[in-house]
């Protein structure tokens, strides 16, 4: 029964992920996948559908075109969609079904390319894994594809990994008033509030802040093709911000910040669940700002992720709680079924666990006064 | 890195053509890995002294994603990297998604990084039946296909059926026709059948193997002719083999 969740929700899949990463850039994202519905993907892990344009849709794949491997359906159909709303890109995903079939989403997506003139891109999500790779993969796609050489800005930040399913919307608001406050110019906030066109212009940055797991394909191909230095963290609270500020600005003169002394999650008396980057960040702001001794465990498995143990199934999840027995955990309300009797839950909504649950419970948590929601 | 994948009707000696081209190869010096993309996960046995490896799907099955190469990765004559992709016992689960599952695994885990090959051959499995069978011809895996036939009709008939595959996904970047290799069955105008087939594709014939009692003996043995019968014409024949399909790539190595 490893890895089937019996009380908690699971997170978002990796499909959801490519959705949410995409979703203001202006593209045609098609999911590969039976009906026509977009609730699971648009919906239910989207709080932007209602006020927001973009172009999502399901191939509405059936038994019959899986069967006999009629590709030429979805082609067809994507190719005849684009000329009707003439998207920037197009990005096609899978799910479980094409995986099974085994339907080649990188030949397919030069087919709809060639015949719609429109740069596509084939996403390799399968409905199986965690939405931070699906979104990561798709954020390192567009950047890949968008990103132009071009003269450095002094003091330009770009913030990676930006979507609502890890952070409230309006935290690419409150990131910017952030930077601007330290004294820096933000570029990019991939992507969430931002456009292609400075998709473009990201590697005139001196360094990027990386602010979920999502960010981190970006993230690596920024440093490894314009050697842009990237630092984690997400500013929650002032004084974990504050020195998140300082290790940007010591980033963008080239030196190396000094590392983080983050907490064992083994002497916590508070633990903060969720993804990586954030439950790290928001352990470390309650260390500063509430002198509390936290520690955080990270939810989402993902290739290349720097931030802590990660804990992806609920029994591990609950065996690690059990065993540590901190005073609080700081997690989306559902945890509240998993927790060990005694210990305290401070409720935090995360999207890509709970959908849209919770959603008018959301609170920024970001460079502002912490103490008075954790006390 | 040279990639290629063998083809063929099911029982026209593809694991045979496969493990003897390998074996020739890696005399010549050439470092080889032998991908089998067949569930019965017998490609590389002659390789291997007639006996089995571990599979990567077996191995998956067992330890998830701890799966190491070495689990999978076997020394075989000549120094021949042996992998078998396996599948699913016959008659259950899905044969083509195994092949898929393996090959991802393999690049994966860097397989090519750590053997470095000079020259990757995926033996796959008779007929083309779905998706996952198309797999070794994915842009990224092998860069040419050779079909082994002999001049039956029905194994004629499955050899056009792979070319037919091969010219359909010409557009997407795929493996293109590297030739037809002809293995004997000692029938009526064998070659001019072979050739009838190769000109429909614009191809040739790139090889001619008889057939012969050194094959079976050495298969018997577990071994490779080159072992067994090193300079007899069988051994001669399948040299020239590996010596055409190296020179379908034009001398890329
Ligand atoms: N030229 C030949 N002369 C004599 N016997 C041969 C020759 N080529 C192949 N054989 C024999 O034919 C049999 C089938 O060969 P092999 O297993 O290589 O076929 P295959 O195409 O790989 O089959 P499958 O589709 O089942 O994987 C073997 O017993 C082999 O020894
Ligand atoms: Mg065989």
């Amino acid at each position: 029964m490893k890895n089937a969740a019996r009380i908690i929700p699971c997170y978002s899949a990796d499909t959801s992920g490519v959705c949410s990463a995409l979703y203001e850039l202006g593209g045609l994202t098609v999911v590969h996948d039976a009906s026509g519905c977009n609730s699971t993907y648009s919906t239910h892990d989207e709080p932007r559908w209602y006020d927001m344009r973009s172009n999502i849709f399901i191939s509405a794949l059936t038994e019959m075109d899986a069967i006999m491997g009629n590709d030429e359906k979805l082609i067809a159909d994507t190719v005849s969609a684009a000329k009707d709303r003439k998207p920037a890109f197009i990005a096609l995903c899978g799910s479980p079904m094409p995986m099974m079939t085994g339907v080649d989403f990188d030949a397919v997506a030069a087919e709809v390319e060639a015949r719609s003139g429109i740069r596509t891109f084939g996403l390799h999500t399968n409905g199986t894994r965690s939405y931070i790779e699906g979104a990561s993969e798709a954020l390192a796609a567009v950047v890949r594809e968008y990103a132009e050489p071009c003269g450095k800005v002094r003091g330009r930040v770009n913030v990676l990994g930006l979507t609502p399913l890890d952070l409230p919307l309006g935290a690419d608001k409150h990131i910017r008033e952030w930077l601007a406050s330290h004294g820096f110019e933000c570029g990019c906030t991939l992507a969430m509030g931002d456009s292609l066109e400075s998709i473009k212009k990201l590697p005139s940055a001196e360094v990027n802040l990386l602010v979920s797991e999502a960010g981190r394909g970006a993230a690596e191909y920024l440093k490894k093709e314009y050697g842009i230095p990237c630092i984690c963290g997400v500013p929650f609270g002032n004084g974990f911000a504050d020195e998140l500020a300082e290790r940007l600005r010591s980033a963008a003169n080239g030196s190396k910040p000094v590392a983080l002394s983050t907490a064992e999650a083994g002497q916590a008396e508070v633990i903060v669940i969720g993804e990586g980057i954030s439950a790290m960040s928001l352990a470390e702001a309650l260390r500063r700002d509430l002198g509390l001794n936290a520690g955080a465990i990270n939810t989402q498995p993902s290739e290349g992720a720097a931030s802590g143990d990660v804990l992806s199934c609920e029994e591990d999840i609950e065996a690690a709680l059990l065993e540590l027995r901190p005073k609080a955990v700081v997690a989306d309300p559902l945890y509240r079924y998993i927790l060990p009797a005694g210990t305290r839950l401070i409720e935090v909504p995360h999207f890509a666990f709970s959908g849209r649950c919770f959603q008018r419970a959301m609170v920024n948590l970001i460079n502002t006064d912490i103490k008075e929601y954790f006390k | 890195m040279i990639k290629l994948a063998i083809y063929g009707k099911g029982g026209i000696g593809k694991s045979t053509v496969s493990c003897n081209v390998s074996a020739a190869m890696a005399k010549k010096g050439l470092r080889v890995m032998q991908i089998g993309c067949d569930p019965k996960a017998d490609s590389t046995s002659l390789l291997r002294g007639g006996e089995r490896i571990p599979t990567v799907l077996q191995v998956t099955r067992e330890k998830g994603n701890a799966l190491a190469l070495e689990d999978v990765i076997y020394d075989g004559a000549f120094g021949v990297k042996c992998v078998e992709a396996g599948g699913p016992v016959p008659g259950l689960g899905c044969a083509g998604r195994g092949i898929i599952n393996a090959l991802e695994t393999l690049e994966k885990k860097g397989a090519f990084e750590l053997c470095k090959p000079d020259v990757v051959i995926y033996d796959v499995l008779g007929d083309v039946v779905c998706g996952g069978f198309s797999m070794p011809m994915r842009k990224g895996y092998a860069d040419k296909v050779f079909v082994v036939t002999s001049g039956e009709k029905m194994s004629v008939y499955a050899a056009a059926n792979i070319c037919m595959a091969i010219d359909n996904f010409k557009g997407r970047g795929y493996a293109s026709l590297g030739g037809i290799i002809l293995n004997r069955r000692g029938v009526e105008d064998e070659r001019s059948a072979a050739e009838t087939l190769a000109a429909d594709f614009g191809s040739s014939v790139i090889a001619d193997i008889d057939r012969c009692e050194e094959i079976p003996a050495a298969e018997k043995a577990g071994k490779t002719v080159a072992e067994l019968f090193a300079g007899s014409r069988a051994d001669e024949q399948l040299s020239c083999t590996a010596q055409a399909i190296l020179d379908a790539f034009g001398g890329a190595l």
